[in-house]
């Protein structure tokens, strides 16, 4: 048979699957009740795909074969449709994934050590006036103490309006530093400078705050105590995957270095997932309970309760479990890829 | 596993029918426009959801201000955060910018990508657009303008990886390719009518190999912009031991025979049936006396030279359009 007989005799369900994924591409469901058109579809996509695999036994010209790519890759898009979020399996990955997976990475433990490490010596440097004079005034700045002083002078009062406004300028500005602080992971240096900054800053300001000769310590604690367990929880996490991220570059494990960072981001997933809940959660406590004029006995057992709950969740729900492994574990020895979780990259 | 062309830009990808094609990719160049359209989108979205709420604002006296505002912060940072995951998920991987631009994110194996995908590459991006610059840093006195994108990163990183990845596409494992929705191939022109009739004294018992095949189909897909001298020229390569083999007379043209191979392997008969035929004499010489007659040694084709002279080839075998009717045939109609 000659070539041209041939590429007449398949022309035409070339066309046909051409116009079906014309009508892909502007219908979101178009054969979402018609099976019959599915299984046409996907018939026509597989006569298309061994007509370019025998393209060189039939010799086809190349412009054909150019067209035969572009068909298939165009079928192919859209017969292999994006999967979208596994909705059904969110409760399985949050409540058992995510914990396990950040309770065993080291990257968390060295981000809150840094964190709450600065943070505490900070906090003493910033106290003990006598033995430091002058070091909270120059990491906070006199301007910016004043301005602290001021803000803290009258006692908690609001109302309800005030709080939603609140918690609203919360999760915008809360949560982008803290992926903020994910997102620039990769390049290590400025995600560590943004956590040893917060934990320093945040340090100085509880510091300076204890001291006795400060008046306005009171209502400043009466405003902190309660979002602050959730808060700061939410930074060292944040700070924690892109720790990740930047370590997967250098510490590849064996891998390749592309390949080591694409398994770290996978690694870093949960782990930030949990911190941007964690920052929506501290928002709203922020934006209702701290600014709110309850007696301080409430807003400390809101912070007791909150920090047994990040602890149920991180070292109850988190204490490595070895029949969870297999969830955990795929051939290439990767403890964070989540098989169970639908979440496989390959 | 995908292979990648050295020369070209383009990916190869296997799918699981066990077939490989072949996806082109989209450089930053390329990007870059969808990427602008989707921030004008997203300020656009930004700016309505504000109206809307201005509107709700202004008339629904019941609501309090605290609510909109509520709204007006959790839109900003969905909008900047959940955009292009939203819709890279949701749109089969494409933004509206990327869909204007017709490029599409897909997976490095070739598959659409996933939510988690979506997710790692758009949190990225910020790493992406460092490192930032402010007005400030340059002049004390010029206007407050934070966090100025300069993308040295992702462009940096697009130009050492093979694929145009950027950092998040790299974390992700994802490319983006050029999605053209469709495509008009090359329209190859015949506009000789001899073609035809010299393809019939090509002896019958002639069969090509697939190499010979793709040459001759590649250079009638391409002789219409290659210059007529350049195509005897080019022609003549193949065209010679050809006319030595099929005994045909040596002055026939290189680039009519080709065409007549082209024509007698890969267009159907019907191509012509309406445009008139000329006949031929048939130029099979006769015997092997008039060969030697042309003073054309038979080993040695590369003596052959194109002669710019065309007033020495006979008329009818002439392939210089200038004296030729043009008979202008689209031989193959789409999709060849």
């Amino acid at each position: 048979m000659k070539i041209a007989d041939l590429v007449e005799l398949r022309r035409q369900g070339w066309l046909e699957l051409e116009r079906m994924c014309d009508s892909l591409q502007s219908i979101k469901y178009p054969f979402y009740k018609n099976g019959s058109m599915v299984s046409r579809f996907s018939a026509l996509y597989r006569a298309a795909c061994t007509d370019l695999a025998m393209s060189e036994q039939y010799q086809l010209p190349p412009a054909t074969v150019e067209y035969l790519h572009r068909l298939v890759g165009r079928a192919h898009s859209q017969l292999y449709r994006s999967r979208r979020f596994p909705t059904q399996k969110w409760v399985h990955y949050i409540g058992v994934i995510a914990p396990q997976s950040i309770f065993r990475d080291p990257c968390v433990k060295v981000a809150f050590v840094v964190f709450f490490g600065l943070f505490t010596l900070s906090a003493i440097l910033a106290w003990s006036e006598g033995s430091f004079p002058g070091y909270a005034e120059r990491v906070l700045g006199a301007a910016q103490i004043e301005g602290m002083e001021k803000s803290f002078a009258k006692p908690l009062a609001g109302n309800f309006n005030q709080y939603v406004t609140m918690s609203g300028f919360y999760i915008q500005h809360n949560t982008s530093i803290g992926l903020q602080c994910f997102a620039l992971g990769p390049l290590i240096l400025p995600s560590l400078c943004a956590l040893a900054y917060n934990g320093v800053v945040l340090g100085a300001t509880f510091g300076y705050m204890t001291r006795s000769e400060v008046e306005q310590g009171d209502v400043f604690f009466q405003f902190v105590t309660a979002h602050g367990v959730f808060e700061l929880t939410a930074i060292a996490l944040s700070a924690a995957a892109g720790l990740r991220l930047g370590v997967g570059l250098f510490a590849t494990g064996g891998l390749q270095r592309i390949e080591s960072f694409k398994l770290n981001a996978e690694r870093a997933l949960p782990i930030i997932m949990t911190s941007v809940i964690l920052f929506f959660m501290a928002a709203f406590t922020e934006g209702f309970l701290s600014p709110s004029p309850l007696p301080y006995f409430v807003k400390a057992s809101f912070a007791i309760f909150s920090s047994g709950l990040l602890m149920v969740y991180f070292v109850v729900l988190g204490y490595p479990r070895p029949e969870l492994s297999h969830e955990l574990a795929t051939s290439e020895d990767n403890p964070w890829r989540t098989i169970g979780a639908g979440y496989a990259a390959r | 596993m995908n292979v990648q062309d050295a020369i070209d830009l383009n990916a190869v990808v296997t799918t699981p029918e066990n077939i490989r094609f072949e996806y082109r990719m989209a450089g930053p160049f390329r990007r870059l426009p969808a990427l602008v359209l989707d921030f004008g989108m997203r300020i656009a979205i930004f700016l309505a959801i504000l109206f809307f709420i201005a509107l709700v604002g202004i008339t629904g006296r019941g609501l309090g201000g605290g609510f909109l505002f509520l709204g007006v912060m959790i839109a900003w940072f969905a909008l900047d955060w959940f955009y292009g995951l939203f819709f890279e998920t949701y749109w089969n991987g494409q933004t509206p910018g990327k869909w204007l631009t017709k490029i599409r994110v897909i997976s490095v194996d070739g598959r659409p990508i996933n939510a988690y995908q979506a997710t790692i590459r758009n949190f990225l991006r910020l790493a992406d657009f460092a490192p930032m610059v402010s007005l400030e840093m340059f002049s004390a006195d010029a206007p407050p303008m934070y966090m100025i994108p300069t993308f040295l990163v992702s462009l940096v990183c697009m130009i050492l990886t093979p694929r145009f990845q950027r950092l998040g596409d790299l974390a992700a494992g994802t490319m983006v390719v050029v999605n053209e929705r469709s495509w008009i191939p090359p329209n190859i022109k015949l506009e000789d009518p001899r073609v035809v009739s010299l393809s019939e004294h090509i002896p019958a018992n002639f069969q090509m190999n697939a190499t010979l095949a793709k040459a001759i189909a590649l250079y009638a897909e391409r002789r219409s912009r290659i210059p007529v001298f350049r195509r005897l020229e080019l022609a003549a390569h193949l065209a010679k031991p050809l006319l030595v083999r099929f005994d045909f007379r040596d002055d026939t043209s290189p680039d009519l025979l080709l065409c007549a191979l082209y024509y007698r392997e890969f267009v159907s008969k019907d191509a012509f049936t309406n445009e008139k035929r000329l006949s031929l004499p048939p130029p099979i010489v006769s015997n092997s006396l008039a060969r030697s007659q042309n003073g054309l040694p038979l080993e040695s084709p590369a003596e052959w030279k194109p002669t710019s002279d065309s007033a020495s080839l006979p008329p009818i075998l002439n392939a210089n359009p200038a004296d030729m009717d043009v008979v202008s045939v689209s031989a193959i109609k789409a999709p060849i």
